[in-house]
């Protein structure tokens, strides 16, 4: 109650305490609960028109015809993967192909967004968006404990984005004990390592805050004027003098401990002998009295309601997360000579975000609702060409944690404690983070994701996956061979269901019962089965989002 | 003026883009393509040197300016050439080098100018610019291979990771990377064995899959491939399927013992060096050997860690020193080898980074990102070896003579190849795009 409590809007601010004062019942407090959803969910069904309304008039001025919307089981995969990670169980499936519910969609993406799934899969999304340097740098992933259970801890508490922000940069840097022992330690919860990760230095910092909040790439403009956008040197190191004024205290490097002198404020540019002060990048100045807390004053500049880019740039994040393709995309390259696709649709995403208090969640409740988004990812016109229209659904590829977390979904796997453990990459002896090492991204762009010849390798002849397919060792495969009274079409349907959370097609069903009652190469159906289980782990269906 | 009368350009480049014309093979719109004779084209090996090489420390020596720094020029093999004291194997090959001493790029920061130098292009707007490994190997290939056509070792790709792929050419011409995760050594406290991390891993069938077994299980993955894939032209989709048939025709080929280091005497592997970098040397001629036309090996740390290795603002002499044990090792027994084995002439070794270091040294004995006047070098198959060409001024601050701009280089790369730099492909947005910049002219006296 206490969350929805603190999002509804219903009826005031008095209505609360006078209806709770009056009736205290549970009962009660249960239809308050029921009264709040429906009006939060007439504001997720009012933006979702929203985003369709904008989408359809363009779709409708470039003569394309929109694909329809996916079939259930396409749309519960696909909002599985992209809000918990993961692709669905087949039990669940199952119910939810069964469900008559005509809101079923709605109620399945509300429970996912309250479980413990959703914090998981968004602790990552958010760490690697605000600590791209651990993608690349195993010494920095001893950065990401402390940091995802951060993460974590501010996904469960609701905390709004806006909050999320302003925690990070304003970080205490030396208050807090020493550095080196927070940070690799996921009991103690810090987002210190946003400065580690950048050496604290003021550039890396001032570049990747403009970058990854505000969606402005500024940095090189660090070493000359910005060949195409306003950014001259001088806002460059103007803008990077709200970090100045920290350093570091003997070695170790990004661990070591950080001092900082916090009415330091100037910063000399390379090069030269000028040095300036802090300046925001819209030209504006902190007041001369305000000789203290830069990195507060900052905090308040990007997240006030006013700023244009910061709600713009989050938003702008989200759904290039939920559709493969920002509206301005690259997602973190607002500038003149790359507008976005439909820019009222930003507008509008955009204000939504900071009048609902920059709750992630609505944003996304809404995204989810959308017949943009729900459309099915075949290609079902000609007209469907360019996938900035959003006429269909992209392809995308998934995320190592993502490929390793529905892998163990289907087989069966149980994961240990170690694969569970808020450690993102590098932590050795867990075979997820072997999964995480082999399928690390090497693009920034899920629509332009590529298998590589390693990966199908692994995937064809490697442990995991011929442990999932063999017969006295796979939990899945098991279950399907050794469960009695099932016709061969049933043990075929379980294996789909398991891998590709839909049922199969009747002529492909036939097909395949065919095959498995003669028993494969073998003679064998049993091993038929696992054949069919191995071709099924290793089809692009099972191994992309779509 | 298209290739079709009654058709607008802009038609027609629709209909090229969307597969249903087929662009004649150069030169889109009536250019005279030089085509080039494949009998002269080459084999390729990019040495590529993360995080930009300090030109003053290695090739272009200031002996006696303050910028210079502590190192000391040496002779080498070839009268009136010069380059660092830490490079003293490399000094012996010096015949086969030819040092381009006036790169001029402009482009300061990593990501920008490890795209520029890497794809030749500039990143702009929805363009997906190719790597130079896909560009070239496209080219280079003959098809027949069952290696793939480029391969990378152990690549730095997160400052800039669109320079690292295939870009608008497609999934089939993405490089098999290996060597680019730092291998978990067997038992803690144990060396380190690159030779592992640069085998390519899990080419055998599980054990008690029989190659028929292997067979059948394609087939039925052929099936669900043709129902998923039919309506959905994606690149993940195709990309799967590209990656699927390379894996499996690799799987069933001999040339895979490309990646066995083992097979090496031990005195050629200890003369590479023993680590990464020089590893990746010798696989590269291994590749080159087996008709592969495109290897690309990255140096980003003298310890061989993902690291961003000659990015030195901080104690750049220390550093490069120690990089330049690990290059000079490396790349010196690879022109032995190659000569050694009668590949030489027809293999062209490329050595640069994004861009140079500021021939000031800044307070923290480090240099800084300079893209105004550095160095690269060429050496190989195709190349006039044993010169300098351009020239910096005394303080190594600007080109005096002859700037070499990106294009420059890249069409002389071509011209060494022998491949038609003014070849034009499609790109994504249906726009030709010429392998090199059209504004670029061959650096004179380079090519041999």
């Amino acid at each position: 109650m206490a969350v929805l409590g603190a999002k509804c809007t219903v009826g005031g601010p008095g209505f609360f305490s006078k209806v709770t004062t009056v009736l205290r019942s549970a009962t009660v407090l249960l239809l308050l609960a029921t009264t709040c959803a429906v009006a939060r969910g007439d504001e997720v069904v009012d933006l979702a028109a929203g985003i369709d309304g904008v989408i359809q008039r363009r779709l409708a001025a470039e003569n394309v015809t929109p694909a329809p919307v996916a079939d259930d089981a396409e749309f519960l995969r696909r909002v599985f993967l992209d809000l918990g990670g993961r692709i669905p169980p087949s039990t669940r499936v199952r119910r939810f192909l069964a469900d008559r519910d005509p809101d079923k969609r709605r109620k399945v993406v509300d429970e996912l967004l309250d479980s413990s799934l959703y914090v998981v899969h968004f602790s990552n999304v958010w760490r690697k968006a605000l600590l791209p340097e651990t993608q690349a740098d195993p010494q920095i992933r001893v950065l990401v404990p402390a940091f995802e259970a951060w993460l974590r801890q501010k996904l469960t508490d609701d905390t709004s984005y806006a909050e999320m922000v302003r925690e990070i940069v304003t970080v205490p840097l030396a208050a807090t004990g020493n550095p080196r022992e927070i940070s690799g330690q996921a009991d103690r919860p810090s987002p210190l390592a946003f400065y580690q990760a950048k050496q604290i230095k003021p550039e890396n910092l001032a570049a990747s805050t403009a970058r990854t909040f505000l969606g402005i790439r500024i940095e090189c403009a660090q070493c000359h004027d910005h060949p195409f956008d306003n950014w001259k040197q001088s806002d460059f190191w103007s803008f990077a003098a709200f970090f100045a004024g920290m350093e570091r205290q003997g070695r170790g490097g990004f661990l070591a401990a950080i001092r900082e002198v916090a009415d330091r404020r100037e910063l000399e540019i390379p090069g030269t002998d000028t040095s300036v002060g802090p300046v925001f990048l819209d030209g504006s100045r902190p007041l001369p009295t305000q000789t203290r807390g830069a990195r507060k004053l900052l905090a308040d500049w990007m997240i006030t309601g006013k700023n244009p880019y910061f709600a713009r740039a989050a938003v702008n994040r989200l759904w290039s997360q939920m559709f493969g393709i920002g509206l301005v995309d690259p997602p973190d390259d607002f500038t003149a000579d790359n507008p976005p696709s439909h820019p009222k649709l930003l507008d509008l995403l955009a204000s939504e975000f900071a009048s609902h208090k920059f709750d992630v969640r609505h944003v996304l409740r809404s995204i989810v609702a959308s017949n943009a988004y729900q459309r099915t990812s075949r290609r079902t016109d000609p007209s469907q060409q360019s996938p900035r229209l959003f006429s269909r659904m992209a392809v995308k590829g998934l995320s190592p944690e993502q490929i390793f977390d529905s892998l163990a979904q289907a087989t069966g796997y149980v994961p240990a404690a170690v694969d569970r453990a808020p450690t993102g990459p590098g932590v050795p002896d867990s075979v997820r983070s072997e999964f995480v090492e082999l399928f690390g991204d090497d693009s920034s762009r899920p629509t332009q994701q590529r298998t590589t010849i390693l990966q199908a390798l692994a995937l064809m002849n490697g442990g995991f996956v011929s442990e999932a397919t063999s017969l006295d060792r796979s939990r899945t495969l098991t279950a399907v061979v050794e469960f009695p009274a099932l016709g061969t079409g049933d043990r075929v349907e379980a294996l789909y269901l398991a891998a590709l959370g839909r049922r199969p097609g009747a002529k492909r069903l036939a097909g395949l019962v065919a095959y498995v009652d003669a028993g494969g190469v073998t003679k064998d159906p049993a091993a038929a089965l696992a054949d069919v289980f191995w071709a099924l782990l290793n089809s692009s269906e099972f191994l992309l989002n779509h | 003026m298209t290739p079709f009368p009654g058709m607008s350009r802009r038609q027609w480049l629709a209909l090229a883009a969307a597969g249903a014309v087929t662009p004649p093979a150069s030169g889109l719109f009536g250019r005279i393509a030089h085509a080039a004779a494949a009998s002269r084209r080459r084999r390729c090996i990019l040495l590529w040197m993360s995080g930009g090489p300090s030109q003053i420390d290695t090739f272009d020596m200031k002996p006696g300016h303050a910028n210079g720094g502590p190192f000391r020029p040496i002779a080498t093999t070839v009268a009136g050439l010069q380059f660092s004291q830490h490079l003293p194997k490399l000094s012996r090959q010096a015949k086969h080098l030819a040092v381009l001493r006036s790169m001029a790029t402009r482009e300061g920061d990593h990501q920008r100018a490890t795209f520029k130098m890497r794809t030749g292009y500039l990143p702009q707007g929805p363009i997906h610019y190719p790597t130079l490994g896909s560009l070239f190997s496209k080219e280079l290939s003959d098809g027949t291979s069952p290696l793939p056509d480029f391969v990378s070792v152990a690549p730095y790709r997160f400052l800039s990771p669109a320079a690292f792929g295939p870009g608008f050419l497609g999934p089939e011409f993405a490089p098999l990377i290996v060597g680019d995760t730092n291998p978990v050594p067997m038992d803690p406290g144990a060396a380190v064995d690159d030779s592992q991390a640069l085998r390519v891993r899990n080419l055998q069938q599980p054990e008690g899959i029989g190659a028929a077994r292997i067979d059948a299980r394609l087939k039925l993955l052929g099936q669900f491939e043709a129902d998923f894939g039919a309506e959905r032209p994606d690149v993940p989709v195709r990309s799967h399927r590209t990656a699927y048939r390379q894996a499996v025709k690799m799987m069933r080929s001999e040339s895979v013992s490309a990646f066995d280091l083992d097979d090496e005497p031990a005195a050629i592997r200890d003369a590479y060096g023993r680590n990464r970098f020089g590893q990746g040397c010798l696989l590269a001629r291994r590749l080159v050997e087996r008709g592969v036309p495109f290897v690309e090996v990255s140096l980003n740390g003298a310890d061989a860690q993902m690291q961003l290795g000659w990015d030195t603002h901080q104690d750049n002499f220390d550093t490069v020193k120690r990089l330049c044990s690990t290059l000079d090792s490396g790349w010196a027994t690879l022109l032995e080898d190659l000569g050694r084995r009668g590949l030489l002439e027809s293999t062209l070794v490329i050595w640069m980074g994004e861009f140079g270091r500021t021939p000031k040294i800044n307070p923290n004995r480090g240099r800084d990102h300079f893209p105004n006047a550095w160095s690269t070098v060429l050496a190989g198959g195709g190349v006039q070896g044993g010169q300098a060409v351009g020239r910096t001024a005394v303080d190594g601050t600007e080109v005096a003579d002859r700037p070499i701009t990106t294009g420059d280089l890249l069409a002389t790369v071509c011209g060494a190849l022998g491949i038609d730099a003014e070849k034009q492909n499609v790109s994504n947005v249906g726009r030709p795009i010429r392998l090199v910049d059209p504004r670029a002219t061959v650096v004179e006296g380079v090519l041999g």
